[in-house]
């Protein structure tokens, strides 16, 4: 095979068996590799009724055929397993060097079964599969774990890990690699921590094979090209970050404030990408062949707030800054700081947080539940200590811990969590953001923007322009923008190379790597059977199309400022269409035709 | 009537805000004073070579994307806030 290795390695914690078995090429051309293939294992491995931290579910390290290659920002990897947040199939993204190196390991899966009696971690060198003693490791941070694994292995191995968080199953715990690179939402850290899995070590000495490498080199200079002379994939980004979202959806009305309350932040700027730029910015930093190089390794130098890593990004600095009232950088880049360290998604840390904020202004929660602390919209001296309670799972912690789905509802309040399927949404209020409402209410992980980035059209204008604020042609949209992500993520490609690409070139160099012809409508429509499969799974798991809504606060309470001032989503009335689009039922369940049509049936 | 600058836009104006100087009828009318103002680098940033609005800015009229009001010829109130950004993007 080309552009896959041709094998999975898989490991059973629970009888220490080590086994190496080849990757199907049937499977390998309908579900391309990463979040789909993996996809795909766990379907057919895994009952999705498990219990997600129960030694049954499994947990699939996934890079796809880009990964290792030098196809531009292709460096990424999926961790797949079932996420205990949502119940949902789980498929957390990240960049970074790992994904890379297990492929050089000689590995397109890493899928990990059972649990461990004691705490480990898997040390793999090439075809050298250990499974070590952890015990000296638990309890270990993030950067800790890394460079003590490093030193009992190789100084040059890539190590994932899960910070305190993960071993103490905060429902969205996160697996970190590299120290700083985040697959962060929906818990697949806390599947971890069930194994009893400390962390991975890889260190491979193969390289990925080209089935034509003449026009793979073509196809990939063309590629890069179109980047780079792309305003955002090109230049933008590398100055700004990804936090320069901030002001523009300040400025549309459309910038969840303190919990979803409105859409507007009147001192946005404070927390926004040029503010960070000005402020924090070392420099910055890509993944493995990346040519855009998003990353920010930042510095703050307040000494309330000292530290040194990475970020935040634009969702980061939204969960931790506007939607917690809150406009001090030097804060929210401490918690995210925090966050990293100790292995806990932002995003989900930080929207809790909010909801707790909430709660509290509302009385619903007091002194006497938070540990004395005034949980205030705009505390940000509370915010960094509750970061760091919820990873200990230390007194109110241990319900921050739960996330704001469970957190709300233990106190039979479940209006205040800003969350689809348990998981809590992104950066962006769907009433001034019309199609990504859609997109968040349909999602396969619940609230989620990077499965359906309709942002990109609704908002910036990439690569055309629908408003923001209207319905229609939104169904298509969000249709559209996750089919192309299902393939895109599965290839190991960096979701920020629609910045500059489409289906077309990436279905390109996809051919050219592998060998197996993939016409854009090839990769359009396996983009469609990977969204459909993670269906599947979800409706197996007893998920129904009740489960496809947005939380009621979006769908009734008029947003009251900014300009978006006085819409509500039109969620429900796109539904339909969605699903009729989709080949599904007015029900949500995809038709025997439309499973015939994909394969699937 | 405020106009609101934004990430790369910032370092072609070297300021956040401003109040327009003269009455204006027309985002066209406010995009050819602000040339004027700040230069050549500024006027190749917001049109393109045929006068028309670049493809690699996004202008806002009281939070609304003139593509989706009246283009170049949206009219302007002494009471509105006009933000000019830069293609930018993220997530």
């Amino acid at each position: 095979m080309y552009g896959w290795t041709g094998t999975i390695l898989r490991v059973n914690l629970t009888t220490g068996q080590i086994t190496r078995e080849p990757t199907s090429p049937r499977l390998a051309k309908q579900f391309i590799g990463a979040r789909g293939l993996a996809t795909k294992m766990m379907y057919d491995e895994v009952d999705p009724k498990v219990d997600p931290l129960s030694p049954a579910n499994k947990l699939i390290f996934a890079p796809g055929p880009f990964t290792g290659t030098y196809a531009p920002s292709g460096g990424r990897y999926d961790v797949v397993t079932k996420g205990p947040l949502t119940g949902t199939i789980a498929a957390s993204n990240s960049g970074g060097f790992f994904g890379a190196e297990l492929k050089y390991a000689g590995y397109d899966l890493l899928i990990v079964e059972g649990k461990a009696e004691k705490p480990v971690y898997l040390w793999i060198n090439d075809d050298q599969v250990e499974i070590r003693d952890a015990s000296h490791l638990w309890g270990q941070t993030v950067p800790d774990t890394t460079d003590l694994v490093r030193a009992e292995t190789d100084e040059d191995a890539k190590v994932a890990c899960i910070g305190p968080a993960g071993e103490r199953l905060v429902l969205f715990a996160n697996v970190m690699n590299e120290m700083h690179r985040a697959a962060g939402r929906s818990g697949v850290g806390a599947v971890m921590g069930s194994k009893n899995l400390k962390a991975i070590a890889i260190l491979g000495s193969g390289t990925v094979t080209v089935a034509d490498p003449a026009a793979f080199k073509a196809a990939v200079l063309k590629a890069r090209k179109k980047i780079q002379d792309h305003p955002v994939g090109g230049t933008g980004l590398r100055v700004y970050g990804t936090d320069v979202l901030v002001n523009i959806l300040n400025q549309i009305g459309g910038l969840p404030t303190r919990n979803f309350h409105t859409g507007y932040f009147p001192t946005a700027d404070k927390v926004g990408g040029e503010s960070q730029a000005a402020r924090h910015l070392i420099r910055p930093r890509g993944c493995f062949s990346c040519i855009i190089s998003c990353g920010r390794a930042t510095r703050v130098t307040n000494p309330k707030y000292a530290g040194e890593g990475e970020g935040p990004e634009y969702e980061s600095a939204w969960a931790f800054g506007p939607d917690c009232g809150i406009d001090d950088l030097d804060a929210i880049t401490k918690a995210n700081y925090v966050c990293n360290e100790l292995g806990l998604d932002t995003i989900t840390m930080g929207t809790t947080i909010a909801c707790a904020m909430d709660m509290f202004e509302d009385g619903i929660l007091t002194p006497q539940e938070t540990d004395g602390l005034a949980v205030t919209f705009g505390n940000a001296e509370v915010l960094v200590e509750l970061v760091r309670k919820t990873a200990y799972r230390e007194g109110f912690g241990m319900q921050l811990a739960e996330g704001s789905y469970r957190l709300a509802m233990h106190y039979e309040h479940p209006e205040y969590s800003m969350s689809v399927k348990k998981q809590e949404m992104p950066a962006y209020d769907p009433r001034s953001v019309q199609g990504v409402g859609l997109n968040y209410a349909t999602g396969n992980r619940g609230g989620c923007h990077v499965r359906g980035y309709t942002v990109s059209v609704e908002v910036l204008g990439n690569p055309f322009k629908m408003d923001n604020l209207a319905t229609e042609g939104k169904a298509d949209l969000t249709i559209t923008f996750q089919n192309l992500t299902a393939a895109l993520d599965s290839t190991g490609a960096c979701l920020f190379t629609t910045f500059g690409l489409g289906a077309d070139e990436l279905a390109e160099m996809l051919t050219a790597l592998t060998g197996v012809t993939y016409t854009t409508d090839d990769f359009m429509k396996t983009g469609d059977r990977i969204w459909n499969l993670e269906r599947l799974w979800n409706l197996r798991a007893g998920l129904t199309a009740a489960d496809d809504t947005l939380p009621e606060r979006l769908l009734k309470e008029p947003l009251p400022s900014g300009a978006a001032k006085g819409h509500v989503s039109g969620q429900p009335e796109m539904l339909p269409e969605y699903y009729a689009h989709r080949g599904w039922t007015p029900e949500g369940v995809p038709t025997p035709e439309k499973l015939q049509a994909l394969g699937l049936a | 009537m405020q106009i609101l600058y934004f990430a790369g836009i910032r370092e072609l104006t070297k300021e956040k805000e401003r109040q327009c100087p003269v009455p204006v009828a027309t985002v066209h009318e406010l995009l050819l004073t602000l040339s004027a103002r700040y230069g050549t680098a500024f006027r190749q940033k917001v049109f393109n070579g045929d006068g028309q609005l670049s493809d690699v800015v996004i202008v806002l009229v009281n939070g609304r994307d003139i593509r989706h009001l009246n283009g170049l010829e949206t009219p302007l109130a002494a009471e509105d806030t006009v933000c000019i950004f830069p293609v930018v993007a993220g997530g």
